[in-house]
């Protein structure tokens, strides 16, 4: 009777409650013991198919998030080609982009450009027993590699994440739904400006963050190693061609468009309150690190394969 | 006139609403009563198309927006205003900015009328020299009055309410009560108010509809509400503990 009311019909013989009496109560009997060991091969298996539903249910909201991304991008691009631009929030978020982003840039790219100088020289004199090629070394590898990845990483993790966190306030406060009603798209409104700034300033924080790397390499080759600073900027100029250039250039216009897609719908998608907002933002910012990394190798073989390198 | 057939929707298992229909005259104010978390916000919503239903339609005059073309849609959203639960005003935004919104994305009024409007409809609220401010710099009643002030400014010929009385106190109430009368009287809005309070809900209502457990359960006239044999509609009426619904059912 007892156990019929708790609802359990799978007990082993004995059931939950042995009937040996109410002093042995807390103490483990046999049918106890043998009740536990049930209940933990049933939590076992529980647990098993607890795991594969979870999994399963995460790659269908991976690719539902995506699917989503994908429709928010290409009503984007509608807006952008039927003129619906604002050029006055388009300017205030280029300006918004560039003030943050700015100043860790140059610190950042500088420190790289020196380490890169530091580790370089280090390595060349073990070999030849002096420091060769350091301009041609370093400048390839910020302006084609570094440069573009690294600018791309500090503007994910303080410009995505903003857009992030503040796309996904609104949405939590219900100010989406009420543009909506106001006859106002969200996406032109808020996405188009949104991705135009990023999209034309994250190309010229790279070219930015290329000169500052380069100088603070020559910071280095010169003051550490001895490198005259007109030999390190002749072999700057030799090396880079202009599709050198270009490679890195390319690359950091892709970067931005995934910054600014994945920190949009991030944004737009989050719910539950601002714990939510907060698993919105560093989900943005983990998402468009992983696909600028790795989007980086099949940029990079693309664009070596069509020659531009 | 705003038409409501055989809504259906549910969140996952959850369902929400299950086969609701309404149907409100021109100018016309429908009240819209029912217990916590039955689904009154989500039928609002449904209604000016911020909740796709699962099967249904809505139709506002004689535009479907459950299927209709973005210009169709657009032109529903003139005619309808909406006012926020939470009011959610746009915190970026002054509270200048934030009324005349609609009347800038909906209307082709000049900036001096826009102005204007915007001040009128402000008093109208009970709210002055706030025009600069933000929104986190105002109550919560406040806020609730500004996003009245924001949805009626268009002149929208239907206003959807969302509790617009709740959180304000008694006389300011009263004030947003004569208002929507106000409204009726010399603009001719449609109103749909969805409230606990059934103070106003007497004092405003041409016709009282509760929704329960998805469905309509009770339409009629305010007088009505007090006559009538449903168990459910008297208990809620008389705001008694004692009665079929059940406070804690959901959890
Ligand atoms: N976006 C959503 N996702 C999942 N469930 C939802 C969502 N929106 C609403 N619900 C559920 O729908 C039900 C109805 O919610 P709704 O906000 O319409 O209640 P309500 O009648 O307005 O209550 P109240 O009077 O407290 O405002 C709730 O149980 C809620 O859990
Ligand atoms: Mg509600």
């Amino acid at each position: 009777m007892v156990l019929k009311l708790l609802g359990n019909e799978n007990l082993p013989e004995g059931g939950r409650f042995p009937s040996e009496g109410i002093e042995n109560f807390f103490e483990s009997s046999e049918s106890m013991k043998r009740w536990e060991l049930f209940r933990k091969s049933e939590i076992k298996v529980g647990l098993f198919f607890e795991k594969a539903k979870k999994a399963t249910g995460s790659i269908v909201s991976f690719l539902e998030g995506l699917g989503k991304a994908v429709k928010m991008t290409m009503e984007m691009t509608v807006y952008i080609f039927k003129g619906g631009i604002s050029l006055k929030d388009t300017a205030l978020q280029m300006v918004e982009v560039g003030w943050k982003s700015f100043p860790i840039i140059m610190v950042t790219s500088f420190f790289v450009g020196m380490v890169l100088a530091l580790q370089m020289g280090t390595a060349t004199i073990s070999f030849f027993n002096e420091p060769v090629y350091l301009g041609m070394i370093i400048s390839f590898c910020l302006i084609k590699e570094l440069g573009p990845v690294l600018t791309a990483m500090v503007v994910s993790g303080s410009i995505g994440a903003a857009i992030t966190a503040e796309l996904g306030t609104m949405k939590i406060n219900d100010q989406l739904d009420a543009l909506y009603t106001l006859g106002t798209n969200p996406i032109r409104y808020l996405v188009v400006s949104r991705f135009l700034a990023c999209f034309f300033m994250l190309p010229l924080l790279t070219v930015i963050a290329n000169i500052v790397g380069i100088f603070g390499g020559m910071f280095i080759a010169n003051y550490l190693w001895d490198v005259p600073s007109n030999i390190y900027f002749s072999e700057v100029l030799d090396f880079i061609s202009l599709l050198t250039f270009l490679h890195g250039f390319i690359k950091s216009f892709f970067f931005a468009m995934v910054i600014a897609i994945v920190a949009c719908h991030k944004g737009f998608n989050a719910k539950n309150g601002a714990g939510g907002v907060g698993i919105a933002t560093t989900s943005s910012v983990i998402y468009s690190m992983v696909f600028i990394l790795i989007s980086d190798y099949f940029l990079t073989m693309l664009l070596t394969t069509l020659n531009v390198k | 006139m705003i038409k409501v057939e055989n809504i259906h929707k549910s969140f996952g298992f959850k369902r929400v609403l299950c086969g609701v229909n309404l149907e409100v005259y021109d100018s016309e104010t429908l009240v819209i009563v029912g217990s916590s978390g039955m689904g009154k916000s989500v039928l609002l919503k449904t209604i000016v198309g911020l909740v796709k239903p699962d099967t249904g339609s809505v139709l506002i005059e004689d535009i479907n927006i459950t299927k209709c073309s973005s210009s169709d849609l657009h032109l529903a959203r003139k005619r309808v205003g909406y006012v926020f639960q939470e009011a959610a005003l746009f915190d970026s935004l002054s509270i200048f900015e934030n009324v005349a919104f609609g009347l800038r994305t909906l209307t082709s009024l000049k900036e001096d009328e826009i102005k204007q409007r915007v001040r009128r409809c402000l008093e109208m609220v009970c709210l002055n020299n706030v025009e600069s401010l933000r929104p986190s710099e105002l109550s919560g009643g406040m806020k609730k009055r500004v996003g009245i002030a924001r949805a009626i400014a268009y002149k929208p010929r239907y206003i959807l309410y969302d509790e617009p009385t709740a959180g304000l106190d008694p006389v300011m109430s009263d004030i947003i009560n004569e208002l929507i009368m106000y409204l009726k009287k010399h603009l001719k809005v449609t109103s749909i108010i969805v409230t606990h309070d059934m103070k106003s809900a007497y004092k405003i209502a041409d016709r009282i509809m509760m929704l329960h457990e998805g469905k309509m359960i009770f339409d009629g006239r305010p007088e009505e509400t007090r006559q009538t044999k449903n168990e459910y509609v008297r208990q809620f009426v008389e705001g008694s503990t004692r009665g079929p619904i059940v406070a804690d059912k959901n959890f």
